[in-house]
C-alpha cells in the first residue's frame, strides 16, 4: 500500500481545439477544485495540443490551478489515441497523479480507457458525482447505470491514479477570478511517441448552429411531430430560444432527423439547463439520456405520457397549436437576452 | 484474415423495473438480449467481411447462457463464435473484461479488425473497445459512422461533438461503431438453423492462460461501494388547456417559466 | 323513442348515487372526450349530457333505475378504444364510465380463474398473472389501453385468435346489472354449465345493449413461456394468402396467430418507419407466431412452418425469438394505421370477415375495388381467422365533399363483395352505430327481429345504449 502514497495531487485532462481551451476544461476545474480542497493538495492540469500560447494556458491559472504540464507539438493538434496516450503515460510516470479526471467527451471517452489500461489502473465512466471519501482519502465516483435507474458509487482501492470521466455540463465551468500563479511545465515531445497508423484526413462540420452536446438549451422532438414536413416549426422555436435541436429514437429511426440528433440510450446523453420535449412520450431509453437536465418542459397531447412524470412544467395539448404560439410569445416577450 | 466482434448479453433494460422498497433492480422475468448497440457492430462486420473475404468471429464473455447471444449473431450472418466463460470471470470490470477479450483475440490470431458496439446499454461505459486496443497495443477509432477497407488500411468517418472527422487507419485496429453505420439485418430461418447446429467452443481462463486472481471481482481495479436510487425531485406543474383561450394562457405561463430559467 | 334531457335535478340525483366528484355535468370541455371513440371521423361522434363514474354494481343498479324512471339513455363505456362507435351516446343522456371499477378481485389458482372488475386494463391482467405462470389469452391489438369490460362487451378478437379463440372463450361468469337495474350472476366458476340458455354467450359481444358487467370471471391458461414470430415475405398477396390453409390443414401445428399485410400496407408502414426490411421486392408479408411451454417444441414448430413457407414461394423468412427483433417485426404491423393517418385522415376502417378459404379472393377483389374508385385500400389483418382490416383511405387530393359522396358507394360495393363470399360485416370491432345501416345486407329480417325482441324483453324502455346494432324502435 505504501506505493499508493507516492501518488499525489488532483489532475484534470484539459482539452483544446485549435489552440483554444474548451469549456469542459473549466468544468473539470470546478470538479477538481472541490476534490483538491477536500484532499488538501494541488490542482494540476495536463494538456496536449499544437500551438497553445502561455496566455491561453494562464486562463487555467486564473481559475486557481497550481500547475500545468503541457506537451506542444503540431502532431498533437488533433486527437489521436496512440500519441495522446503515450504523452499521458509520461505525465503519469513523472508526476504520479493521485486522481485524473477528464471530460466524457469523444476524446475523453476514447483516451482515458486506453490510457488506464496502459497505466494499469481502473477507470469509471461518465460520472455525475465525485467526492473524496473522508475515511480512506480515496475517490468516490458516482455514476448512473442501468439506463439511469440506479446510481452506483465506485472506488479504486488499490490502484493509482484513480481515473474518471465526467459528464459534460454536469457542473458549472470555473470563472477566472484571480491572477495566475500557475507553473507551466513543458513535456518535450519525443519522435517515437508519434508512430501511429492513424492519419487525419479532414473534418466536416455538422452544420448545426448549436452543438447538441454543448448547448445549454435543447428542444427535442418526438414522434408526435408526425412527419418530417412539420420540423420547421420546431427549428423556429429552437431559433427563438437559441437552442439546439435533438430527437428521440423514433424520429431518427424514421429518418426525419439524422442520428447525431438522437438523445437517449442509443444516442447521446445531455444535461442542459433547459430541455423542452415536444411530442416526446418519454420512453425509458430516452429519459436515460436527458433526465439530469436542470429544467424539463414537456408538451404532449397524451396526459399519460411518461415524460410528464419527470417534467417541471407540462402542457397537455396539441403541439401544432402550442409550439407556434410559444415561439411567437418568446419572440415578442424576449425570453432570451 | 479474421474480423472479430466482441458482444455482450444484457438484460432488456426497457423492461427493467425497480423494487421501490429496496432500491434494487428486479431482473426476474427480464429477457436477456444481445446488447442493442452490438447489433450495429455485427452488421458492420458482416458487410466488411463480404467486401474483403474475411471470416467473422463473435466473442462473448459471460455465463453459459451468453451462448444464446452468440447464436443470435451467427443467425444474422456471423461465421463463427467463441464463448469465454469461467467462474473466475464473474464480476470483472472493464479493465478485466478487456483483458480477457484481448487474450481471446490473441488466441484466435490473424485478426485484422475488431469491431465493437459503442457501449453496452447496461454498464454504459464504452470502455471495453479502447481497452482491448490498449491491451493489444493497436490503434482504436471510436464513434464511427462509416467504415471501408482498402488495401490493408481502413477509411472511416468519426462522429464527434460538432461534426465528422475523416481518418484512415492501418490494420489491425479496433473500431467502435455508432447506430448510424448500418441497419442491422434480421436473423433468417437459414441463419437460425445454422446457428442452432454450430459448435460454439467455450474457452476458460485456464485455456487462455489467464490467472484466476487477475480477473473477475478480485482482479478488477474498481469496486462498487454502494448502489442508490437517483432522486428525482421535480415539482411538476401540468396545464391541461381545453380551449383556445386556455391554451394561450398556458403558453404564456410557459414563456414566463422560460424567462425564469433563462 | 323519445328521451328526457338530463335536468339539474337528475344530475343532483346522480351525484347523490356516485358522489359529486364523479359526475361531469354542464362542462363541455370535460364532456368532449366522451363524445367519441377511436374512430377519427367526427360524424360518428355525439356529446353526452353527463358522465357518471360509478364504483359499485349497486351504484350502477341505482343509476339504471333512475334512468328508467326519468327516461334518459345510458351508454356504458370502457377505455374508449372501440372502432364502431359503440360507446358513443348518440341519443344523448349519460355515459357510464367504468374506469373506477378497476380492481383485480381474486386470483383462484386452484381453479385457474381470475375475477376482475370491468375497468381493469387488459394488459395489466397479464402483467399481474406473469409471476404466477398464468395467462389470460384474450389479445386485442389495443391491449395496452383497453378495458376487460369493453373486451367482453365487444367479444374482442385480435392477433391470437387462431390458437386461443376470442374473448368469449375465456368468460366463465358475469355479474351483470340488467337494464332495469336488477343485479344478476350469469355462470360462475364452472367449466361446464348448461343451466338454461347460455346467457354468457348472449351477453358477451352484446355491445353494452343488454347489460353492464360489474364482475367478470375469466378462465386462465398456463403462461406460454416461449414465443417466436416469423416474418415471411412473398412475391404476391395470393401466394401469401395461399399459405394460410396449408399451414392450418397440413402441418398439425396450430399457430398462435397469422397476420397478413398486403403490398401497400407493408410499403407505407416500412417507409413511414424507415425500416430496411426489403419490402420493395415483396408483394405481401405474413407474420406467423407460435408459442408454447417448451423451447424445443416452439423451435421445431417454427422451423416446420418456416420451411413450408420457403417451399411455397416465400422470398425470405425472418425469425424473431427475442424482444429486439420481435419488436421490429411487429412495429411494421402496428404502424400501418399511423402511416396512413399521415397520408390522409379521411378513412374508413373496415373489419370484414370471410371464411378463411375465401381470403385470397377477397384480397384480390379489394385491390380491384381500390383501383376502380381511385382510393387506397391497404389490407391487413388476422389472416388465420379470415378477418381483414381493410382500411379505405381517401386520395389526399380529394375534397371532403367528394370523399363523403364516394365512400357510401365504396362501402356498399365492399359489403356486397364480402357478402357474396359468405362473409360478414364485422369480425371483432362490432356493429355499434357505424355499421348498423348495413346489417340488412348480411342478415335476414327474421334474424334482426329476433335480436330486437331480445332487446325489447330485457330493456323495454330502450334505456341501455340505444341505437346500437339496430335502430331503436
Amino acid at each position: 500500500m505504501d506505493k499508493l502514497l507516492e501518488y499525489k495531487d488532483i489532475w484534470i485532462l484539459a482539452q483544446q481545439k485549435e489552440g483554444r481551451l474548451e469549456r469542459i476544461s473549466f468544468e473539470l476545474i470546478t470538479r477538481g477544485r472541490e476534490l483538491a480542497d477536500q484532499r488538501g493538495c494541488r490542482l494540476c492540469a495536463m494538456l496536449f495540443g499544437g500551438d497553445i500560447t502561455d496566455d491561453e494556458l494562464h486562463r487555467l491559472g486564473r481559475c486557481g490551478l497550481d500547475l500545468a504540464a503541457v506537451c506542444r507539438d503540431e502532431r498533437l493538434k488533433d486527437f489521436n489515441v496512440e500519441p495522446y496516450a503515450r504523452v499521458m503515460d509520461v505525465v503519469i510516470s513523472k508526476y504520479r497523479p493521485e486522481v485524473i479526471i477528464a471530460g466524457a467527451t469523444s476524446t475523453g471517452r476514447t483516451l482515458m480507457p486506453y490510457a488506464a489500461i496502459k497505466a494499469n489502473t481502473g477507470l469509471t465512466a461518465d460520472c455525475t458525482g465525485l467526492a473524496i471519501d473522508p475515511e480512506s482519502g480515496g475517490l468516490h465516483q458516482t455514476r448512473p447505470a442501468i439506463g439511469g435507474n440506479i446510481m452506483a458509487t465506485i472506488k479504486t482501492p488499490a490502484h493509482r491514479p484513480q481515473m474518471a470521466t465526467v459528464r459534460p455540463h454536469s457542473t458549472k465551468p470555473a470563472q477566472p477570478a484571480q491572477k495566475s500563479k500557475m507553473l507551466i511545465e513543458d513535456i518535450l515531445p519525443e519522435d517515437q511517441w508519434f508512430t501511429t497508423g492513424v492519419e487525419y484526413l479532414g473534418f466536416e462540420s455538422s452544420g448545426d448552429q448549436v452543438s447538441l452536446a454543448d448547448s445549454d438549451r435543447v428542444v427535442v422532438v418526438g414522434r408526435g411531430i408526425k412527419k418530417a414536413d412539420n420540423l420547421p416549426m420546431i427549428y423556429e422555436l429552437a431559433d427563438a430560444l437559441d437552442a439546439a435541436v435533438g430527437a428521440t429514437r423514433d424520429v431518427v429511426d424514421r429518418g426525419w432527423l439524422s442520428y447525431p440528433h438522437q438523445i437517449g440510450l442509443s444516442g447521446i446523453t445531455i444535461s442542459p439547463k433547459l430541455y423542452i420535449g415536444i411530442g416526446v412520450s418519454g420512453a425509458i431509453q430516452h429519459l436515460a439520456g436527458m433526465q439530469t437536465a436542470e429544467t424539463i418542459i414537456a408538451i404532449n397531447s397524451d396526459p399519460e405520457a411518461q415524460i410528464f412524470k419527470i417534467a417541471d412544467f407540462g402542457i397537455v395539448g396539441d403541439l401544432f397549436e402550442v409550439v407556434p404560439a410559444l415561439t411567437q410569445q418568446i419572440r415578442s416577450g424576449g425570453v432570451v437576452d | 484474415m479474421n474480423i472479430i466482434v466482441p458482444i455482450k448479453q444484457v438484460p432488456d433494460i426497457r423492461n427493467v423495473r425497480m423494487d421501490e422498497k429496496t432500491g434494487t433492480v428486479i431482473r426476474e422475468g427480464v429477457e436477456a438480449i444481445v446488447n442493442p448497440l452490438d447489433l450495429y457492430a455485427i452488421e458492420t462486420a458482416i458487410r466488411l467481411a463480404g467486401s474483403c473475404g474475411a471470416k467473422t468471429i463473435a466473442l462473448s464473455m459471460g455465463p453459459a447462457k451468453a451462448a444464446d447471444a452468440l447464436r443470435e449473431a451467427v443467425s444474422m450472418g456471423i461465421d463463427e463464435a467463441v464463448l469465454l466463460s469461467d467462474k473466475c470471470f464473474a464480476g470483472s470490470d472493464t479493465w478485466a473484461t478487456s483483458y480477457v477479450l484481448s487474450e481471446a483475440v490473441k488466441r484466435i490470431g490473424s485478426y485484422t479488425i475488431i469491431i465493437c458496439g459503442e457501449r453496452a446499454v447496461d454498464g454504459d461505459t464504452g470502455q471495453v473497445g479502447p481497452g482491448i486496443a490498449a491491451w493489444l497495443d493497436i490503434p482504436v477509432l471510436t464513434y464511427l459512422s462509416k467504415v471501408s477497407i482498402n488495401e490493408g488500411s481502413c477509411t472511416v468517418r468519426r462522429l464527434i461533438e460538432d461534426g465528422y472527422e475523416s481518418l484512415s487507419c492501418s490494420m489491425p485496429c479496433v473500431l467502435t461503431v455508432v447506430k448510424e453505420i448500418a441497419e442491422p439485418g434480421l436473423p433468417t430461418l437459414r441463419g437460425k438453423k445454422r446457428a442452432k447446429n454450430l459448435d460454439i467452443p467455450t474457452w476458460t481462463a485456464e485455456y487462455l492462460g489467464i490467472k484466476p486472481e487477475s480477473v473477475g471481482l478480485k482482479g478488477s481495479p474498481t469496486r462498487v461501494v454502494k448502489i442508490d436510487r437517483p432522486k428525482v425531485s421535480r415539482q411538476c406543474r401540468i396545464e391541461k388547456p381545453r380551449s383556445e383561450t386556455k391554451t394561450a394562457a398556458a403558453v404564456k405561463a410557459l414563456a414566463e417559466k422560460l424567462r425564469e430559467t433563462a | 323513442m323519445r328521451y328526457n334531457r338530463i335536468t339539474p335535478e337528475i344530475a343532483a340525483s346522480l351525484s347523490e348515487i356516485v358522489g359529486e366528484n364523479f359526475v361531469i355535468y354542464n362542462d363541455p370541455e370535460r364532456l368532449e372526450p366522451y363524445s367519441h371513440d377511436e374512430i377519427p371521423e367526427k360524424k360518428y361522434a355525439a356529446m353526452p349530457e353527463a358522465v357518471v363514474r360509478p364504483r359499485t354494481a349497486d351504484e350502477i343498479s341505482r343509476i339504471m333505475k333512475l334512468a328508467n324512471e326519468f327516461r334518459f339513455p345510458v351508454t356504458p363505456r370502457g377505455a374508449g378504444s372501440g372502432l364502431s362507435g359503440g360507446a358513443v351516446p348518440i341519443h344523448g343522456g349519460i355515459v357510464l364510465h367504468c374506469d373506477r371499477m378497476n380492481e383485480i378481485l381474486e386470483l383462484d389458482k386452484e381453479n385457474m380463474m381470475l375475477t376482475v372488475e370491468p375497468g381493469v386494463v387488459a394488459n395489466d391482467i397479464n402483467e399481474f398473472l406473469k409471476p404466477h405462470g398464468l395467462f389470460y389469452a384474450g389479445y386485442p391489438m389495443s391491449m395496452e389501453t383497453c378495458y376487460i369490460g369493453g373486451n367482453v362487451a365487444e367479444n374482442a378478437g385480435g392477433g391470437k385468435a387462431v390458437k386461443y379463440g376470442v374473448t368469449g372463450r375465456y368468460v366463465l361468469g358475469l355479474e351483470t346489472v340488467m337494464p332495469n337495474g336488477d343485479i344478476v350472476w350469469f355462470g360462475g366458476k364452472l367449466i361446464k354449465d348448461v343451466t338454461g340458455y347460455n346467457m354468457i354467450q348472449l351477453m358477451t359481444g352484446s355491445e353494452g345493449t343488454l347489460g353492464i358487467f360489474s364482475k367478470i370471471v375469466l378462465k386462465l391458461i398456463p403462461l406460454p413461456r416461449y414465443q417466436v414470430d416469423l416474418l415471411c415475405l412473398f412475391k404476391s398477396s395470393q401466394e401469401a394468402i395461399n399459405i394460410v390453409p396449408r399451414i392450418i390443414t397440413g402441418t398439425g401445428i396450430i399457430p398462435t396467430g397469422i397476420e397478413f399485410m398486403d403490398r401497400t400496407a407493408c410499403r407505407e408502414a416500412c417507409e413511414y418507419l424507415n425500416e430496411s426490411i426489403p419490402y420493395q421486392d415483396s408483394g405481401a408479408m405474413v407474420i406467423i407466431t407460435v408459442d408454447g411451454a417448451s423451447r424445443e417444441n416452439v423451435e421445431s414448430e417454427y422451423e416446420t412452418l418456416g420451411e413450408m413457407c420457403m417451399e411455397n414461394g416465400a422470398i425470405e423468412v425472418y425469425v424473431a425469438d427475442n424482444v429486439t427483433t420481435s419488436e421490429r417485426i411487429w412495429k411494421v404491423r402496428r404502424n400501418i394505421g399511423e402511416a396512413y393517418n399521415v397520408i390522409s385522415r379521411r378513412q374508413s376502417g373496415e373489419d370484414i370477415v370471410v371464411p378463411p378459404a375465401a381470403m385470397a379472393q377477397m384480397v384480390e377483389k379489394l385491390s380491384q375495388l381500390a383501383q376502380n374508385f381511385g382510393v387506397m385500400i391497404p389490407c391487413f389483418g388476422h389472416a388465420g381467422d379470415g378477418n381483414l382490416h381493410a382500411r379505405i383511405v381517401s386520395d389526399p387530393k380529394w375534397s371532403d365533399e367528394k370523399w363523403h359522396q364516394v365512400l357510401p358507394e365504396i362501402l356498399e360495393r365492399l359489403y356486397k363483395l364480402t357478402s357474396e363470399l359468405g362473409g360478414s360485416i364485422s369480425g371483432e370491432h362490432g356493429i355499434g352505430h357505424k355499421r348498423k345501416n348495413y346489417m340488412p345486407m348480411f342478415v335476414s329480417d327474421e334474424y334482426l327481429n329476433i335480436l330486437k325482441s331480445i332487446k325489447k324483453s330485457l330493456d323495454p324502455n330502450f334505456i341501455l345504449n340505444p341505437g346500437k346494432i339496430f335502430d331503436s324502435l
